[in-house]
């Protein structure tokens, strides 16, 4: 339910959601900034549910998502061993830093 | 699809004809060294945990290996003399695959000087051996090609680990071998990897090991580095997002078994088909852990780090753009922004394999080859941690 951004994404903007195959599953709108190389949830996420990426579990959510919000350390947590926090909010404060300066 | 080969006496075929020099002490790198400098082909492993035995076997156990890989043609096997480990105890195993190995003793044969002398003489005699050998043709089903990542950024996980790993189903389709290790990164791949398990017994194994690794890897109060923030900034969330994205480069196929290498033992492959193993997510010792387990080559998913070593030639796949220069081997940057396929980038990378198998050399062959590095696990944290291999 989350796709990754091949390009930086403004809030507001449209994305495309290619396949594979390149052929196009449908479109979403982002409520959020979404850098290169993140991912966006598409569809709504509830709390507490597994978070699907190539068809197999990568986390849980750890707040409600909807879709078109940044999934990510700040919304997700690992199964095994997750970052601490210290180490989320370094991660997030990098990736605001990225949008502010026009990244 | 075939490719030219040689044939070794033991049955196992070559795409090179490596010399390769054993260091079985430190003391005798230089000796190597000096004997290496004169041939193109020659190759230096030198065992840098010292001449004593105990504690290292694994380490003796690599030697040997590395020196029954069919890219080995020849071998020369020295040491010091005062160590605890003799040449013998590394040629005599070499030599039961019929392939020629000559052994120096520095203090027997009375100094550095002779023993760069004599070492000189057997690599001529070597070279002459290499000389007469002629290539005949094989299936590309005779290939054993390991599979390892470097430094996994956005574009691993979207471009050069899915070709790759579209590349190794055809490959086992084509009836050939493929080799994945890099356990600690395979924490959270658990339930993938039952279902691709060919028995419960082989995921029983496979657990164990990833297990092993990961209490190797996460000793309580140690600052051991699993991910860095620059994963995350890129963004990846969680290691097993990490994971998830480095098993792409395996396949799809069934995974026959895992292969060990431990102090008492080290695998081979014997069917084809695709196997995990122990090789180490450290990059150099990976490589001579991928020669230990037989294998001819190496594809290697990356951003642009130029990684190659001189016994198992690496190709080198890469999918960004902003990073990719004339180390890489195949590009891969195509997936990005949908101007490629993934399954058009694994034809390219079979086509790399093929050229490699045939001889022609990768970007980096031959101008700039990392060093040999031997990686063994320690038995004192292995006593600590207390673990074990698992029987054969």
């Amino acid at each position: 339910m989350v796709a990754t951004a091949l390009e930086n994404t403004k809030a507001g903007e449209t994305a495309e959601i290619y396949l594979p195959d390149n052929t196009i599953l449908g479109n979403v709108l982002a409520l959020e900034y979404i850098p290169f190389g993140n991912k966006i949830a598409i569809y709504d996420i509830p709390k507490g549910t597994k978070v699907l990426k190539y068809g197999a579990e990568i986390g849980v959510s750890t707040e409600d998502i909807p879709k078109g919000s940044l999934v990510h350390v700040h919304n997700v947590k690992s199964q095994t061993v997750d970052i601490p926090p210290a180490i989320k909010e370094e991660i997030m404060r990098q990736i605001r830093e990225k949008q502010e300066r026009g990244a | 699809m075939n490719f030219k080969g040689y044939l070794r006496p033991d049955g196992t075929i070559g795409i090179r004809n490596k010399l390769l020099i054993i260091g079985v002490d430190e003391c005798c790198e230089g000796i190597a060294r000096s004997i290496a400098k004169n041939f193109d082909d020659a190759v230096v492993l030198t065992n840098w945990y010292t001449c004593m035995l105990g504690g290292n076997e694994e380490t003796l156990n690599q030697l040997i290996a590395v020196g029954k890989n069919p890219n080995v043609a020849g071998v020369l096997v020295i040491a010091m003399g005062c160590g605890s480990i003799g040449p013998s105890d590394v040629a005599r195993e070499i030599g039961e695959t019929g392939k020629p190995v000559y052994t120096i003793t520095c203090q027997k044969v009375g100094g550095t000087r002779k023993s760069v002398q004599l070492g000189t003489e057997y690599l001529n005699k070597l070279k002459e051996y290499v000389g007469g050998l002629e290539s005949q043709e094989f299936p590309i089903s005779r290939l054993i090609v390991g599979v390892k990542c470097g430094g996994s950024d956005t574009s691993s996980g979207i471009a050069s680990n899915p070709s790759v790993g579209a590349a190794v189903d055809k490959l086992i389709d084509m009836g050939a071998t493929c080799i994945g290790g890099e356990l600690f990164e395979l924490l959270g791949c658990q339930k993938v990897l039952e279902a691709r398990a060919s028995s419960p017994a082989v995921f029983e194994r496979i657990n164990q090991l990833i297990e092993n690794e990961r209490q190797r890897w996460s000793v309580e109060g140690t600052d051991v580095e699993t991910m860095s923030i620059g994963n995350c900034v890129g963004g990846i969330t969680t290691i097993e997002e990490k994971s998830l994205g480095a098993l792409h480069k395996t396949g799809t196929k069934p995974i026959i078994d895992i292969l060990q290498i431990n102090k008492d033992f080290i695998d081979t492959p014997k069917d084809p088909g695709f196997y995990l193993s122990e090789v180490t997510m450290l990059c150099g010792g990976a490589g001579v852990n991928f020669a230990s387990h037989g294998a001819h080559m190496i594809l290697w998913t990356s951003g642009a780090a130029g990684f190659n070593n001189p016994i198992v030639p690496v190709i080198r796949v890469s999918g960004n753009k902003d990073l990719f220069n004339d180390d890489m081997d195949v590009d891969v940057t195509g997936i990005m922004d949908g101007s490629e396929t993934i399954d058009s980038a694994s034809d390219k990378i079979i086509d790399k394999v093929i050229d490699v198998a045939n001889g022609i050399p990768t970007q980096i062959e031959g101008i700039g080859e990392s060093t040999l590095t031997l990686y063994q696990k320690d038995q004192r944290l292995e006593k600590l941690l207390n673990l074990s291999c698992c029987s054969k």
